[in-house]
């Protein structure tokens, strides 16, 4: 009868593997912002727009414009939902005077950015991905190259510069959702009034909060966009290939936000602790 | 060392795919103005000679040179220079599926030259009527035939002004007056403008209509270049065989016979 346990040599052989996977693709994304890089200061050192200005654009209006609706909704709809179970909490011990403070804090410095990361990973990453894995597939890409133009210039530097700027105003955008979701509930179930609601949560808020939430966002911003933008120029495998890679890209990034929030959040409280 | 008279050259190239050999040594000499038509089996290396030309595959070993330079060692800088002065044309035309046919031809002018808007009009026009496709500048890929695509592949190749075109399967899927459209326009670039071309292809017709010189790719290996009327007249198995279009011959003759016992 064979053995169904699996020796131990082989579970440190499969935890072997899945390590170097793991540290091959981290490095494989960490070249591929720097050549990205290096290849869009090249064309600014020869005194020429690295990218059309137009393609920017048409990026960021996907990429914030078009993203507002969903990242104001479910930020507003966490912002109701936080201020509502807290407040009940709060009230039981008279401090519902706290809410404001407390989801203001929350959304500016960690709900907010990290809300927003999940969902542009979701909604921009998947597209990002799909739409370059196809130009991989049916070689655009390599005509590109073919050319004499770079493709991470051309095609993953626009895409990369619009989601790292945009990422902190659609954090911006989440983060007074959820506040002003949370102000709707104070007046309506804990008596505070508009006014009293904001001092309350400018007198809790301090700029340091606003600051880690704002560089939070660039960080997720550029992990989003390497991440995605990575995935979709390494599809294999035809149109099934962009399928799987769209998938490993929401996962990936979805999870290196996730990740790289908890690190930020250790390395920032060990250094500055509040 | 490389002497400038080539314009292309491969020396002793090996290249895997995984497990596959796909190039086992290939030595290739292109002169200058010269149409050269690779030939060979599908998946056969044809297309790989191509991209290791242009850069876009590095070969497992052996270099290659256009001109003076070495394309395997060169920086990736000084390849996407180099790269403008070398026109592709693939196979499935590649063209940018979301810019029309106007933006794809303008792309390497917009984004390689300092031309103006008009200028760039200006030659865009040019090499689409150069190709009989100067009435669809506003469609996009997708509203295209096969035959329009290749058309407009090529004169996206063509914008630049290159010294070397290369050519993957260009008449491959049309019909044969198009086909021999293209024949003719890679044969006047050659004569007209001192273009020098490399096609892949097994199409035979049109490989006799453009070929200066020709080389077969077997296993591998080159293992015959000739001009066209020697290459007819092969006394090379493999070739006579290709040529011909025969089933009779060394080329797939263990397939062929599991095939004809089935």
């Amino acid at each position: 009868m064979p053995n169904a346990e699996p020796p131990p040599v082989v579970i440190a052989e499969g935890i072997g593997h899945i390590t170097r996977y793991f540290l091959r693709e981290v490095g494989s994304v960490f070249w591929f912002v720097v050549n990205t890089f290096e290849e869009t200061l090249e064309r600014i050192q020869r005194g020429r727009l690295p990218f059309r200005a137009a393609s920017f654009f048409r990026h960021t209006e996907r990429v914030g414009v078009d993203s507002v609706p969903l990242v104001g909704l479910v930020s507003f709809f966490l912002g109701l939902t936080m201020a509502l179970l807290t407040g009940y909490q709060l009230q039981r011990f008279g401090t519902e005077r706290l809410i404001p403070g407390l989801v203001a804090i929350a959304f500016t410095r960690e709900l907010g950015p990290l809300l927003t990361g999940i969902m542009i990973a979701a909604r921009i990453g998947a597209a990002f991905t799909a739409e370059l894995g196809t130009m991989q597939v049916s070689e655009e890409v390599e005509a590109i190259e073919a050319m004499g133009i770079g493709p991470l210039r051309f095609l993953v530097a626009p895409r990369m510069l619009a989601l790292v700027l945009l990422m902190p105003c659609l954090s911006t955008v989440s983060n007074i959702a959820a506040i002003f979701a949370s102000s709707l509930v104070c007046k309506a179930f804990f008596s505070i009034a508009f006014p009293y609601f904001l001092d309350l949560v400018k007198d809790s808020l301090l700029i340091r909060d606003i600051i880690t939430g704002i560089l939070k966002s660039f960080l997720f911003g550029l992990l989003i966009a390497a991440i995605a933008c990575y995935r979709g120029l390494t599809v294999k495998g035809g149109a099934a290939g962009v399928g799987t890679s769209t998938t490993s890209s929401v996962v990936s990034a979805i999870t290196a936000v996730i990740g790289f929030d908890t690190l930020y959040n250790i390395v920032y409280t060990t250094f500055y602790p509040t | 060392m490389s002497t400038p008279l080539q314009m292309v050259e491969l020396r002793d190239v090996h290249m895997r795919f995984e497990e596959k050999k796909v190039l086992d040594g290939v030595s290739l000499k292109v002169e200058p103005r010269e149409r050269l038509v690779i030939m060979g089996q599908s998946g056969g290396g044809k297309s790989t000679i191509l991209r290791l030309i242009l850069g876009t595959l590095r070969p497992d070993s052996g270099s290659i040179f256009f001109k003076q330079f070495e394309i395997t060692r060169l920086s990736r800088r000084k390849l996407q220079r180099v790269r403008r002065h070398i026109g592709m044309v693939f196979q499935y035309s590649a063209l940018l599926s979301s810019r029309n046919v106007r933006d794809n031809v303008a792309l390497p002018l917009e984004e390689l030259t300092d031309k103006s808007g008009s200028e760039i009009d200006k030659i865009v026009d040019e090499k689409l009527e150069l190709v009989g496709m100067g009435d669809s500048k506003e469609l996009l890929p997708e509203e295209l035939s096969g035959g329009m695509r290749k058309r407009v592949a090529l004169a996206r190749a063509l914008v630049l002004d290159p010294e070397l075109l290369l050519l993957d399967e260009p008449s491959a899927g049309l019909d044969p007056v198009i086909a021999s459209v293209i024949d003719e326009l890679i044969i006047s670039l050659s004569e007209k403008s001192k273009v020098t071309s490399i096609t892949a292809t097994h199409e035979m017709d049109s490989a006799f209509r453009i070929a200066t010189r020709m080389a077969m790719l077997y296993q591998g290996t080159i293992i015959e270049e000739a001009k066209p009327e020697e290459f007819k007249h092969s006394k090379n198995p493999v070739v006579a065989q290709f040529v011909s279009g025969s089933t009779e011959g060394p080329i797939l003759e263990g397939s062929l016979d599991a095939i004809t016992k089935k």
